[in-house]
């Protein structure tokens, strides 16, 4: 009912600002409550006539109208259908006695007595001899039945002229005894109006309980599984009731039946309490506590039956009940033209037609019990409410369905709208990495070109200019393989390190002790701490360019310009305090040089330069280099960073 | 000066190299060192060197005129067991010598490298040792890195098993990569010195692809051979 609730506020716009405007508010309800109520009054006619039409014919060539009624000791003659006055005893019961005339020729077939309607219980007897009694059938002892009895008369009991037949009718309060007209001919003439009524008024009833039944259970477990709802729950306990009351077997005097059966026959006004409580919440209002007073004369026949067990059950409904059902149908019509002229919705108009058509059938009911109307005391209350209930039923479920299937497109809409958004999301992510992609190639690019002029350029260009001077051998030697080192270094520091300088350092050992080995110099490797220099996830491949370039230099400057025999690199560990930083130092034996105040080499323009350089380099990676030198040799400390920049420091 | 095997004979190098002055530098430094050396230009012409009888060892460039190295090292694997086999490399990239390595070579030697050092590398290799570099060896344990955290993607570059590799060849190749020396990886690890090159050899063995079909999936993999 959620989605019905949901609605209503949507399509009522006029509820908010009618306050302020009455009159079109007036106006819109005229406008929608005229057209529902003629509709209902052209329902109340088609009802009307629909009954009468429905009325089932009977054989009225074989009908006994004329008996005479012994009663109380008194005896007159009376023309069925006849009413006699309620009594609670079942003692001396009423007495119609008639006859009739039998022809042996006339029939093949056997001939039976056939009584269309009759409350509470006949007995009937031809010519003395009992052929039925309808307290022993069950569905017959209900006076909101109906229920036909045909019985056939043995032919040995009929004799060729006048028969007498007897009609013994019980009465149980406070209904009044009522007897319709008698039939009594060939099996074969009264046999399909008998199978008519039985169809109508006890086969019927019982596919509308079963139906019910069903319904009960498939309404019981919806609201199991839907706590929230409880217009489910509701329903099903007003059919789970109705369909006690249609299976309990009902008393009938004398015999002893339980009161709680002869008590669950008054079920009437707590079942159509419930049904108003179900048109509250199924409309989407919340159920007033004072509603709960709609319960209350239900419950006290109830309780009154259980104490005082039968006939009270009985009268208390007939004073009680029957008013509580007509009150509980009023409101439900209330209700449902409530919804009607605010909703305007198929379900409410539904309803609506439905409840009108049972209240119709209860006012003719009504009529027909305190005899206003002679219809020959058929109630169709019970009829029209089961099938009204059956129909709810049929249409929640309905409801349901179509709700699932409401549910099913919303999750394919969902399922589609989600692999819409991940298509979009995996495309702009698609778009983005390649974006992301195209940067990180062209810094490369940018970084490895940088490289190239720095190292690789300058030197191809040194060797160009050496050949075209004319030198020969050694300076041109010198720089070709100055430039095959570079180009090396370059390729080896695009290699994934997984930021562990040390597997760069691992090379650079390699292609320095080649480079020291013609000239006999030493190189003493030190390595302080097994893991060498702290793990940089942060490493990239341009700050091992520049650190391994620095070392390149410090040792190139060893062997050109210092003529060292001997060369340490140390690589050490330090932390004083603020996490883990390397440090590696060149030292050489050689004969060093002299600094200038400002940290520059004064004596060599060449060494001079290759010195900047180093501090340029260093200073990019954040690292901090130092250099002493004096007269027994050289060393250039460097200073690792704890984090290495990710931006080139003095790129530019 | 005549460098001589365990038997006495001399040492034969079949050396193929298409740069003409590469080729020169490169045998007279084995040369001077004593070795005999036949050179070769191109993949046929080493061919047909072979016809004479098997070098001890075999220097080879990867890019020939008529085809690629790695063929030449596979024909001769297969053919000449015994024969120790190098690349020449200009620059050592571990694309290349990996892949040579991979189909049986056994370390590499650079064009540009001293006359000296040249002749140290052959006779080691003659010697039995197997030179393994810094580089070569950390892109090695780069692999083993990589195969144990995930193999969802293969890694860029030649496909490398190092599956076979045990923990203690992997800590040795770790301190190749990070320049220890032998001496210094044995005293770290616990070993005595003189075990290293056999740890060494083993890794060369282990990396090596061993059936012909393998080794045909591998170049097909290397995208050396087309199908």
């Amino acid at each position: 009912m959620s989605e019905v609730a949901a609605k209503s506020p949507a399509e009522t716009p006029a509820e908010a600002p009618a306050e302020a405007q009455p009159r079109p508010r007036r106006r819109l309800i005229a406008s929608r409550l005229v057209p529902y109520l003629l509709l209902q009054a052209l329902i109340v006619i088609a009802t009307v006539l629909g009954l009468r039409l429905l009325q089932p014919s009977d054989p009225d060539d074989f009908a006994l109208s004329g008996f005479s009624l012994r009663q109380d000791g008194v005896t007159l003659p009376v023309t069925l259908p006849h009413f006699t006055a309620s009594r609670y005893s079942v003692d001396d019961p009423p007495l119609y006695t008639g006859s009739f005339t039998f022809r042996r020729g006339e029939a093949a077939s056997g001939w039976s007595v056939y009584l269309p309607r009759f409350s509470n219980a006949v007995e009937v007897a031809v010519d003395g001899v009992v052929v039925l009694d309808s307290r022993r059938d069950a569905n017959a002892n209900r006076p909101d039945r109906n229920t036909p009895q045909i019985a056939a008369i043995p032919a040995s009991l009929l004799r060729e002229g006048a028969n007498e037949i007897t009609v013994r009718l019980f009465v149980w309060g406070p209904l009044k005894g009522f007897l319709d007209t008698v039939y009594v001919g060939p099996d074969a003439a009264l046999r399909p109006a008998y199978e008519t009524r039985t169809l109508l008024f006890v086969t019927l009833p019982v596919v509308f309980s079963a139906w019910q039944s069903i319904l009960a259970v498939i309404l019981a477990i919806m609201w199991l599984m839907r706590r929230r709802e409880p217009v489910y729950g509701v329903l099903a306990v007003a059919m789970v009731l109705g369909v006690v009351q249609a299976y309990v077997p009902p008393p009938v005097p004398p015999a002893a039946t339980s009161r709680l059966a002869s008590v669950l026959l008054a079920s009437a006004p707590i079942e159509s309490a419930l049904v108003v409580m179900f048109g509250v919440l199924f409309f989407g209002w919340r159920w007033p506590r004072y509603g709960m007073l709609l319960f209350v004369p239900g419950l006290v026949v109830f309780v009154v039956g259980l104490i005082g067990g039968p006939p009270l059950p009985r009268i208390l409904f007939l004073v009680l009940g029957i008013p509580t059902v007509g009150l509980c149908l009023l409101l439900m019509a209330w209700v449902t033209a409530t919804a009607v002229v605010r909703r305007q919705d198929a379900a409410s108009f539904t309803i609506g037609c439905a409840v009108t058509i049972v209240l119709v059938c209860w006012i003719r009911d009504m009529l027909t019990v305190i005899e206003i109307v002679n219809t020959d005391r058929i109630f169709v209350s019970r009829l029209s409410y089961s099938a009204m209930l059956v129909a709810i039923g049929a249409g929640l479920t309905w409801r349901f369905a179509r709700a699932l299937n409401q549910v099913d497109n919303f999750a394919d809409q969902l399922v589609t709208r989600v692999r819409e958004a991940e298509e979009r999301l995996k495309a702009s992510f698609a778009r983005e990495e390649e974006r992301a992609r195209a940067a990180a190639l062209a810094n490369e690019r940018t970084r490895l070109m940088r490289d190239l002029h720095d190292g690789l350029g300058g030197q191809l260009v040194s060797i160009v200019a050496l050949s075209e001077r004319g030198h020969e051998g050694a300076s041109i030697t010198d720089a070709a393989r100055a430039a095959l080192k570079d180009l090396r270094l370059v390729i080896d520091s695009m290699d994934d390190i997984g930021g562990d300088l040390m597997l760069a350092l691992g090379s650079w050992r390699e292609r320095a002790s080649a480079q020291l080995r013609p000239h006999d110099i030493t190189l003493d490797w030190r390595v302080a701490t097994p893991q060498g220099v702290p793990l940089h996830p942060e490493l990239r491949p341009w700050h091992v360019v520049q650190i391994v370039r620095i070392l390149d230099e410090a040792v190139t400057n060893a062997v050109k310009h210092a003529q060292a025999r001997r060369i340490a690199v140390t690589i050490d560990t330090f932390d004083a305090g603020q996490g883990p930083y390397g440090v590696i130092s060149v030292t050489d034996d050689g004969r060093g040089f002299a600094i200038a105040g400002n940290g520059e080499a004064g004596r060599n323009g060449q060494t001079a330069r290759g010195l900047r350089n180093m501090r340029n380099r260093a200073a990019r990676c954040g690292a901090v280099l130092d250099l002493s030198s004096d007269g027994s040799g050289t060393r250039v400390r460097l200073q690792l960073p704890q984090r290495f920049p990710d931006s080139d420091m003095a790129a530019g | 000066m005549t460098e001589q095997g365990e038997t006495g004979e001399t040492i034969t190098i079949l050396l193929v190299e298409d740069d003409a002055p590469t080729c020169w530098r490169l045998q007279d430094a084995l040369v001077k060192a004593g070795y005999e050396v036949r050179s070769a230009g191109t993949l046929g012409e080493a061919r047909a060197a072979l016809a004479a009888g098997a070098p001890r060892v075999l220097l080879t460039d990867l890019r020939l005129p008529d085809g690629h190295g790695i063929e030449l090292i596979r024909e001769m694997r297969q053919r000449f067991p015994d024969t120790e086999i190098m690349v020449i490399s200009a620059l050592g990239d571990e694309e290349s010598v990996i892949s040579a390595i991979t189909v049986g070579a056994t370390g590499y030697l650079l064009k540009d490298a001293f006359p000296t050092d040249i002749a140290t590398t052959v006779r080691d290799l003659v010697a039995g040792h197997s030179p393994i570099s810094a580089s070569i060896a950390r892109f090695i344990v780069r692999r083993t890195q990589g195969a144990a955290q995930s193999s969802a993607e293969p890694p860029p570059g030649p496909v490398l098993n190092t599956a076979r590799l045990t923990p203690r060849e992997i800590d040795i190749l770790w301190g190749i990569a990070k320049g220890f020396s032998y001496a210094e990886i044995a005293s770290h690890l616990g070993l005595s010195k003189q075990t290293v090159p056999g740890h060494i050899k083993n890794i060369y063995r282990k990396l090596e692809v061993h059936t012909r079909s393998e080794a045909v999936f591998e170049a097909v993999q290397q995208g050396l051979i087309k199908l």
